[in-house]
Protein backbone atom coordinates (compact mmCIF):
# COMPACT_ATOMS: atom_id res chain seq x y z
CA UNK A 1 0.00 0.00 0.00
CA UNK A 2 2.93 2.41 -1.36
CA UNK A 3 3.98 4.30 -4.15
CA UNK A 4 1.87 7.51 -5.35
CA UNK A 5 -0.86 8.82 -3.08
CA UNK A 6 -0.24 6.73 -0.40
CA UNK A 7 -3.51 6.69 2.04
CA UNK A 8 -2.43 8.81 5.39
CA UNK A 9 -4.72 8.43 8.32
CA UNK A 10 -5.48 11.85 9.71
CA UNK A 11 -8.45 11.78 12.26
CA UNK A 12 -9.85 9.41 14.83
CA UNK A 13 -12.88 9.35 16.61
CA UNK A 14 -15.02 6.74 18.81
CA UNK A 15 -18.53 6.99 20.79
CA UNK A 16 -19.56 4.74 23.09
CA UNK A 17 -23.30 4.20 24.30
CA UNK A 18 -23.60 5.93 27.94
CA UNK A 19 -25.23 2.83 29.54
CA UNK A 20 -22.62 0.64 31.95
CA UNK A 21 -23.33 -2.55 32.36
CA UNK A 22 -21.05 -4.04 35.20
CA UNK A 23 -19.87 -7.75 35.72
CA UNK A 24 -22.05 -7.35 39.31
CA UNK A 25 -25.00 -6.73 36.95
CA UNK A 26 -24.45 -9.31 34.68
CA UNK A 27 -24.39 -11.58 37.69
CA UNK A 28 -27.79 -11.17 38.80
CA UNK A 29 -28.63 -13.09 35.74
CA UNK A 30 -25.94 -15.38 35.00
CA UNK A 31 -24.63 -17.71 37.53
CA UNK A 32 -21.32 -16.43 38.18
CA UNK A 33 -19.30 -13.96 40.12
CA UNK A 34 -17.31 -10.73 39.47
CA UNK A 35 -14.15 -12.35 39.94
CA UNK A 36 -14.87 -15.35 37.41
CA UNK A 37 -15.40 -12.55 34.84
CA UNK A 38 -13.00 -10.62 35.73
CA UNK A 39 -10.42 -13.36 35.87
CA UNK A 40 -10.90 -15.08 32.86
CA UNK A 41 -11.62 -12.18 30.61
CA UNK A 42 -9.91 -8.85 32.21
CA UNK A 43 -13.19 -7.39 31.56
CA UNK A 44 -15.28 -5.25 34.54
CA UNK A 45 -17.97 -3.26 32.93
CA UNK A 46 -19.00 -3.48 28.90
CA UNK A 47 -21.07 -0.54 27.20
CA UNK A 48 -24.78 -1.80 25.81
CA UNK A 49 -27.14 0.37 23.39
CA UNK A 50 -30.43 0.94 24.40
CA UNK A 51 -32.91 -0.11 23.02
CA UNK A 52 -33.90 0.86 19.29
CA UNK A 53 -30.36 2.50 19.07
CA UNK A 54 -28.96 0.43 16.10
CA UNK A 55 -24.88 0.37 14.68
CA UNK A 56 -25.68 2.48 12.34
CA UNK A 57 -26.19 4.85 15.05
CA UNK A 58 -23.11 4.67 16.96
CA UNK A 59 -21.13 4.71 13.61
CA UNK A 60 -22.99 8.39 13.09
CA UNK A 61 -21.42 9.20 16.43
CA UNK A 62 -18.23 7.92 15.60
CA UNK A 63 -17.78 8.58 11.94
CA UNK A 64 -18.96 12.29 13.39
CA UNK A 65 -15.73 12.61 15.81
CA UNK A 66 -13.30 11.59 13.44
CA UNK A 67 -14.47 13.80 10.59
CA UNK A 68 -13.87 16.64 13.18
CA UNK A 69 -10.38 15.36 14.40
CA UNK A 70 -9.49 15.09 10.68
CA UNK A 71 -11.23 18.64 9.88
CA UNK A 72 -12.90 17.12 6.94
CA UNK A 73 -16.27 18.00 5.92
CA UNK A 74 -16.04 15.82 2.74
CA UNK A 75 -14.56 12.35 2.13
CA UNK A 76 -15.14 10.53 -1.49
CA UNK A 77 -16.15 6.91 0.07
CA UNK A 78 -17.10 5.11 3.58
CA UNK A 79 -16.72 2.12 4.46
CA UNK A 80 -18.65 0.49 7.23
CA UNK A 81 -17.04 -2.89 8.92
CA UNK A 82 -19.74 -4.49 10.93
CA UNK A 83 -20.92 -8.19 11.98
CA UNK A 84 -23.94 -6.41 13.04
CA UNK A 85 -26.08 -4.40 10.45
CA UNK A 86 -28.95 -2.68 11.28
CA UNK A 87 -30.65 -5.08 8.86
CA UNK A 88 -29.73 -7.70 6.23
CA UNK A 89 -30.38 -5.85 3.36
CA UNK A 90 -29.89 -2.92 3.10
CA UNK A 91 -25.88 -2.25 3.60
CA UNK A 92 -25.67 0.32 5.98
CA UNK A 93 -23.31 2.85 4.98
CA UNK A 94 -24.73 4.41 2.68
CA UNK A 95 -27.33 5.40 5.63
CA UNK A 96 -24.42 6.27 7.69
CA UNK A 97 -22.50 8.66 5.04
CA UNK A 98 -25.91 10.29 4.24
CA UNK A 99 -26.84 11.23 7.89
CA UNK A 100 -23.53 12.87 7.95
CA UNK A 101 -24.17 15.34 5.25
CA UNK A 102 -21.89 13.34 2.88
CA UNK A 103 -24.46 13.30 -0.06
CA UNK A 104 -24.13 10.72 -2.55
CA UNK A 105 -20.26 9.37 -1.65
CA UNK A 106 -19.29 5.56 -2.50
CA UNK A 107 -20.74 3.62 0.31
CA UNK A 108 -20.28 0.46 1.18
CA UNK A 109 -20.20 -2.31 4.32
CA UNK A 110 -17.53 -4.94 4.75
CA UNK A 111 -17.54 -8.23 6.97
CA UNK A 112 -14.58 -9.51 8.36
CA UNK A 113 -15.56 -10.17 11.95
CA UNK A 114 -13.37 -8.53 14.27
CA UNK A 115 -11.25 -7.73 11.87
CA UNK A 116 -12.78 -5.89 9.90
CA UNK A 117 -11.98 -2.70 10.58
CA UNK A 118 -8.54 -3.33 9.52
CA UNK A 119 -9.73 -5.61 6.56
CA UNK A 120 -11.59 -2.21 5.55
CA UNK A 121 -8.88 0.12 6.21
CA UNK A 122 -6.32 -1.78 3.95
CA UNK A 123 -9.37 -1.69 1.22
CA UNK A 124 -10.08 2.07 1.54
CA UNK A 125 -6.10 2.69 1.51
CA UNK A 126 -5.36 0.88 -1.66
CA UNK A 127 -8.28 2.17 -3.07
CA UNK A 128 -6.77 5.78 -2.24
CA UNK A 129 -3.49 4.54 -3.23
CA UNK A 130 -4.88 3.63 -6.97
CA UNK A 131 -6.42 6.43 -7.52
CA UNK A 132 -10.02 5.33 -7.17
CA UNK A 133 -11.17 7.72 -4.54
CA UNK A 134 -8.76 10.74 -2.41
CA UNK A 135 -10.21 10.01 0.55
CA UNK A 136 -12.11 8.14 3.16
CA UNK A 137 -13.84 7.35 6.38
CA UNK A 138 -13.64 4.01 7.73
CA UNK A 139 -15.73 3.06 10.59
CA UNK A 140 -15.86 -0.25 12.76
CA UNK A 141 -19.27 -0.15 14.56
CA UNK A 142 -20.71 -2.81 16.35
CA UNK A 143 -23.97 -3.91 18.72
CA UNK A 144 -23.20 -6.79 19.72
CA UNK A 145 -25.46 -7.01 22.23
CA UNK A 146 -28.26 -7.93 19.65
CA UNK A 147 -26.55 -11.33 18.99
CA UNK A 148 -25.73 -12.75 22.83
CA UNK A 149 -27.64 -14.85 24.55
CA UNK A 150 -27.69 -13.23 27.56
CA UNK A 151 -27.49 -16.31 29.51
CA UNK A 152 -24.30 -17.72 28.06
CA UNK A 153 -21.62 -17.45 30.55
CA UNK A 154 -19.30 -17.55 27.37
CA UNK A 155 -20.13 -14.94 25.78
CA UNK A 156 -22.51 -12.13 27.54
CA UNK A 157 -19.96 -11.70 30.09
CA UNK A 158 -17.27 -10.77 26.94
CA UNK A 159 -19.41 -8.90 24.26
CA UNK A 160 -20.17 -4.85 24.58
CA UNK A 161 -21.38 -2.46 21.66
CA UNK A 162 -19.72 0.91 20.32
CA UNK A 163 -18.06 2.32 17.22
CA UNK A 164 -14.84 4.30 16.28
CA UNK A 165 -13.27 5.48 13.04
CA UNK A 166 -10.28 7.05 11.34
CA UNK A 167 -10.35 9.03 7.86
CA UNK A 168 -7.81 8.31 5.21
CA UNK A 169 -6.40 10.99 2.59
CA UNK A 170 -4.31 11.11 -0.30
CA UNK A 171 -0.69 11.78 1.09
CA UNK A 172 3.06 11.33 0.71
CA UNK A 173 4.63 7.81 0.33
CA UNK A 174 6.36 6.43 4.03
CA UNK A 175 4.68 10.15 5.59
CA UNK A 176 3.78 9.50 9.27
CA UNK A 177 0.31 7.85 9.18
CA UNK A 178 0.79 6.35 5.84
CA UNK A 179 0.56 2.40 5.51
CA UNK A 180 4.36 1.25 5.65
CA UNK A 181 3.19 -2.61 5.56
CA UNK A 182 -0.07 -4.78 5.16
CA UNK A 183 -1.21 -8.28 6.13
CA UNK A 184 -4.36 -10.28 5.65
CA UNK A 185 -5.15 -14.04 6.16
CA UNK A 186 -7.98 -16.16 6.12
CA UNK A 187 -8.57 -19.86 7.35
CA UNK A 188 -12.17 -21.07 6.40
CA UNK A 189 -11.47 -24.60 7.89
CA UNK A 190 -11.76 -22.73 11.10
CA UNK A 191 -15.32 -21.40 10.49
CA UNK A 192 -17.49 -22.98 12.82
CA UNK A 193 -15.39 -20.97 15.89
CA UNK A 194 -17.00 -17.81 15.81
CA UNK A 195 -20.54 -18.25 14.36
CA UNK A 196 -24.05 -17.76 14.37
CA UNK A 197 -26.28 -20.69 13.46
CA UNK A 198 -29.23 -19.29 11.39
CA UNK A 199 -30.48 -16.16 9.53
CA UNK A 200 -28.56 -16.47 6.70
CA UNK A 201 -29.40 -17.91 3.46
CA UNK A 202 -28.00 -21.33 4.84
CA UNK A 203 -30.63 -21.79 7.44
CA UNK A 204 -32.93 -18.44 6.95
CA UNK A 205 -35.48 -19.18 10.13
CA UNK A 206 -35.21 -21.05 12.94
CA UNK A 207 -37.84 -21.93 15.58
CA UNK A 208 -34.82 -21.71 18.29
CA UNK A 209 -34.07 -18.09 19.38
CA UNK A 210 -30.96 -19.37 20.54
CA UNK A 211 -29.26 -20.09 16.50
CA UNK A 212 -29.46 -15.92 16.10
CA UNK A 213 -26.94 -16.00 19.11
CA UNK A 214 -23.33 -16.08 18.93
CA UNK A 215 -21.31 -18.70 19.87
CA UNK A 216 -17.74 -19.45 20.18
CA UNK A 217 -15.41 -22.04 20.74
CA UNK A 218 -13.15 -20.56 23.49
CA UNK A 219 -9.75 -22.59 24.05
CA UNK A 220 -9.68 -22.97 20.31
CA UNK A 221 -10.50 -19.15 19.70
CA UNK A 222 -7.78 -18.53 22.29
CA UNK A 223 -4.85 -20.62 20.60
CA UNK A 224 -5.37 -19.61 17.16
CA UNK A 225 -6.17 -15.84 18.06
CA UNK A 226 -2.47 -15.83 19.50
CA UNK A 227 -0.80 -17.80 17.08
CA UNK A 228 -2.20 -15.88 13.83
CA UNK A 229 -1.48 -12.36 15.41
CA UNK A 230 1.88 -13.53 16.54
CA UNK A 231 2.87 -14.37 13.11
CA UNK A 232 0.94 -11.40 11.66
CA UNK A 233 2.49 -9.16 14.12
CA UNK A 234 6.15 -10.43 12.73
CA UNK A 235 5.36 -10.59 8.89
CA UNK A 236 3.92 -6.67 9.17
CA UNK A 237 6.78 -5.99 11.50
CA UNK A 238 9.17 -7.92 8.75
CA UNK A 239 7.73 -5.91 5.39
CA UNK A 240 8.43 -2.64 7.64
CA UNK A 241 12.08 -3.82 8.01
CA UNK A 242 11.20 -3.21 11.46
CA UNK A 243 12.92 -5.67 14.41
CA UNK A 244 9.87 -6.55 16.86
CA UNK A 245 11.96 -4.33 19.52
CA UNK A 246 11.27 -1.77 17.04
CA UNK A 247 7.65 -1.46 17.52
CA UNK A 248 6.70 0.87 20.30
CA UNK A 249 2.66 -0.01 20.29
CA UNK A 250 0.95 -2.99 19.18
CA UNK A 251 -2.46 -2.15 19.66
CA UNK A 252 -4.10 -5.93 19.75
CA UNK A 253 -8.36 -6.71 18.78
CA UNK A 254 -9.67 -6.37 22.34
CA UNK A 255 -11.16 -10.17 22.42
CA UNK A 256 -10.15 -11.10 26.40
CA UNK A 257 -7.28 -9.69 28.49
CA UNK A 258 -5.38 -12.79 28.58
CA UNK A 259 -5.02 -13.32 24.52
CA UNK A 260 -3.09 -9.81 25.06
CA UNK A 261 -1.36 -11.20 27.49
CA UNK A 262 -0.86 -14.05 25.89
CA UNK A 263 0.27 -12.35 22.85
CA UNK A 264 2.42 -10.18 24.19
CA UNK A 265 4.41 -13.46 26.04
CA UNK A 266 4.70 -15.23 22.62
CA UNK A 267 6.42 -12.04 20.88
CA UNK A 268 8.45 -11.46 23.92
CA UNK A 269 7.56 -8.25 24.68
CA UNK A 270 6.53 -6.28 27.57
CA UNK A 271 2.90 -6.34 28.00
CA UNK A 272 3.29 -2.05 28.84
CA UNK A 273 3.61 -1.73 24.73
CA UNK A 274 -0.17 -3.56 24.42
CA UNK A 275 -2.14 -0.87 25.34
CA UNK A 276 -5.62 -2.51 26.70
CA UNK A 277 -9.24 -0.65 27.25
CA UNK A 278 -10.88 -3.85 27.59
CA UNK A 279 -11.75 -3.47 31.31
CA UNK A 280 -13.73 -1.14 30.05
CA UNK A 281 -15.67 -1.12 27.10
CA UNK A 282 -15.09 -5.70 26.56
CA UNK A 283 -14.70 -6.64 23.35
CA UNK A 284 -16.76 -4.59 20.70
CA UNK A 285 -15.91 -6.36 17.35
CA UNK A 286 -14.69 -4.98 14.63
CA UNK A 287 -14.77 -1.68 16.23
CA UNK A 288 -12.48 -2.61 18.93
CA UNK A 289 -9.03 -1.00 17.26
CA UNK A 290 -10.45 2.35 16.43
CA UNK A 291 -11.64 2.62 19.62
CA UNK A 292 -8.62 1.82 20.89
CA UNK A 293 -6.88 3.74 18.83
CA UNK A 294 -9.09 7.10 19.58
CA UNK A 295 -8.37 6.52 23.75
CA UNK A 296 -4.48 5.62 23.10
CA UNK A 297 -3.89 8.85 20.52
CA UNK A 298 -5.86 10.97 22.86
CA UNK A 299 -4.56 9.68 26.05
CA UNK A 300 -1.12 10.18 25.14
CA UNK A 301 -0.26 6.32 25.06
CA UNK A 302 0.38 6.79 21.39
CA UNK A 303 2.37 10.18 20.17
CA UNK A 304 3.24 10.99 17.12
CA UNK A 305 6.66 8.84 15.62
CA UNK A 306 5.14 5.92 17.02
CA UNK A 307 6.02 2.43 15.12
CA UNK A 308 2.45 0.78 15.68
CA UNK A 309 1.46 -2.28 14.71
CA UNK A 310 -2.64 -2.70 14.72
CA UNK A 311 -3.45 -6.52 14.77
CA UNK A 312 -6.79 -8.29 14.92
CA UNK A 313 -8.49 -12.27 14.89
CA UNK A 314 -11.68 -12.92 14.35
CA UNK A 315 -14.85 -15.30 13.06
CA UNK A 316 -13.98 -16.80 9.97
CA UNK A 317 -11.78 -17.04 10.53
CA UNK A 318 -9.65 -13.66 9.40
CA UNK A 319 -6.46 -12.19 10.98
CA UNK A 320 -4.68 -9.14 9.45
CA UNK A 321 -2.05 -7.00 11.25
CA UNK A 322 -1.65 -3.46 9.67
CA UNK A 323 2.12 -1.57 10.34
CA UNK A 324 2.08 2.64 10.53
CA UNK A 325 3.93 5.49 12.29
CA UNK A 326 1.63 7.04 14.26
CA UNK A 327 0.93 10.84 12.63
CA UNK A 328 0.00 13.91 14.12
CA UNK A 329 -3.36 14.76 14.74
CA UNK A 330 -5.33 18.17 15.24
CA UNK A 331 -5.97 18.80 18.74
CA UNK A 332 -9.70 18.97 18.09
CA UNK A 333 -11.37 16.44 19.80
CA UNK A 334 -15.34 15.40 20.06
CA UNK A 335 -16.38 19.39 18.03
CA UNK A 336 -19.19 17.37 16.60
CA UNK A 337 -22.82 18.59 16.20
CA UNK A 338 -24.64 15.41 15.93
CA UNK A 339 -26.84 14.53 18.95
CA UNK A 340 -26.24 11.14 20.11
CA UNK A 341 -29.23 8.41 19.82
CA UNK B 1 9.56 -32.91 34.75
CA UNK B 2 7.56 -31.72 37.59
CA UNK B 3 9.94 -29.47 38.57
CA UNK B 4 10.06 -27.63 34.62
CA UNK B 5 6.37 -28.03 35.21
CA UNK B 6 6.14 -25.85 38.52
CA UNK B 7 8.78 -23.35 36.74
CA UNK B 8 6.54 -23.14 33.87
CA UNK B 9 3.17 -22.51 35.95
CA UNK B 10 4.99 -20.15 38.38
CA UNK B 11 7.06 -17.56 35.65
CA UNK B 12 4.77 -17.82 32.96
CA UNK B 13 1.39 -18.88 34.03
CA UNK B 14 1.72 -16.70 36.96
CA UNK B 15 -0.47 -19.22 39.47
CA UNK B 16 -1.87 -16.90 42.45
CA UNK B 17 -0.74 -19.53 45.05
CA UNK B 18 2.92 -20.92 44.09
CA UNK B 19 4.09 -21.91 47.05
CA UNK B 20 0.95 -24.56 47.60
CA UNK B 21 2.06 -26.67 44.26
CA UNK B 22 2.50 -30.15 44.90
CA UNK B 23 2.40 -32.93 42.15
CA UNK B 24 -0.49 -34.24 43.83
CA UNK B 25 -2.04 -30.54 43.31
CA UNK B 26 -4.79 -30.75 41.39
CA UNK B 27 -5.76 -28.74 38.17
CA UNK B 28 -8.86 -26.78 40.51
CA UNK B 29 -6.48 -26.52 43.44
CA UNK B 30 -3.63 -24.70 41.34
CA UNK B 31 -6.38 -22.34 40.19
CA UNK B 32 -5.76 -23.74 36.34
CA UNK B 33 -9.00 -22.40 33.87
CA UNK B 34 -9.57 -23.46 30.73
CA UNK B 35 -7.46 -20.60 29.15
CA UNK B 36 -4.51 -21.19 31.62
CA UNK B 37 -4.60 -25.23 30.02
CA UNK B 38 -4.40 -23.83 26.42
CA UNK B 39 -1.46 -21.01 27.67
CA UNK B 40 0.60 -24.04 28.99
CA UNK B 41 -0.15 -25.96 26.07
CA UNK B 42 1.44 -23.61 23.59
CA UNK B 43 3.93 -22.42 26.11
CA UNK B 44 5.25 -26.30 26.35
CA UNK B 45 5.13 -26.37 22.60
CA UNK B 46 6.42 -23.33 21.45
CA UNK B 47 8.78 -22.59 24.54
CA UNK B 48 9.76 -26.58 25.76
CA UNK B 49 8.78 -28.77 22.09
CA UNK B 50 6.74 -30.52 24.72
CA UNK B 51 3.89 -31.22 22.38
CA UNK B 52 1.03 -31.88 24.70
CA UNK B 53 -2.53 -31.34 23.63
CA UNK B 54 -4.76 -28.98 25.87
CA UNK B 55 -7.97 -32.21 25.99
CA UNK B 56 -4.91 -34.10 27.54
CA UNK B 57 -4.10 -32.09 29.85
CA UNK B 58 -7.51 -31.32 30.81
CA UNK B 59 -7.85 -34.83 31.20
CA UNK B 60 -4.85 -34.55 33.79
CA UNK B 61 -5.90 -34.64 37.22
CA UNK B 62 -3.40 -33.76 39.12
CA UNK B 63 0.23 -31.91 38.40
CA UNK B 64 2.02 -35.40 38.74
CA UNK B 65 0.15 -36.70 35.98
CA UNK B 66 0.55 -33.38 33.59
CA UNK B 67 4.24 -33.96 34.49
CA UNK B 68 4.02 -37.32 33.14
CA UNK B 69 2.14 -35.95 30.27
CA UNK B 70 5.23 -33.56 29.65
CA UNK B 71 7.44 -36.95 30.24
CA UNK B 72 5.60 -38.98 27.62
CA UNK B 73 6.08 -36.10 24.89
CA UNK B 74 9.95 -35.85 25.54
CA UNK B 75 10.17 -39.36 24.76
CA UNK B 76 8.30 -39.20 21.63
CA UNK B 77 10.38 -36.32 20.41
CA UNK B 78 13.64 -38.14 21.31
CA UNK B 79 12.62 -40.98 19.01
CA UNK B 80 11.34 -38.81 16.27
Amino acid sequence: VTGEGAAVLCGVGSWLPPREVSNAELCTRLETSDEWISTRTGIRSRRKANPGTSTSDLAVMAGARALADADAEHVDMVVLATSTPDRLIPVGAPEVASRLGLGRVAAFDLVAGCCGFLYAVAAAAAMIGSGIAGSALVIGAETLSSIVDPDDRQTAPLLGDGAGAVVLRTGVDAAPGSLTSCVLAADGTQSDLIAMAAGGSRRRFSGNQADYFVSMRGREVFRSAVDRMAEAVRSAAEAACWSLGDIDRILVHQANARIVQALAMALDLDLGRLPSNIDRVGNTGAASIPILLDEASSTGVLVPGHRVVLTAFGGGTTWAALALTWPDLSPIRGGTDVRAP
Amino acid sequence: MYELLRDVLVTKIKVRYPANLTPETTRQQAGLDSLAIVELSMILERDLNLPVTDDDLFQAETLGDMAALMEAASKRSGRE
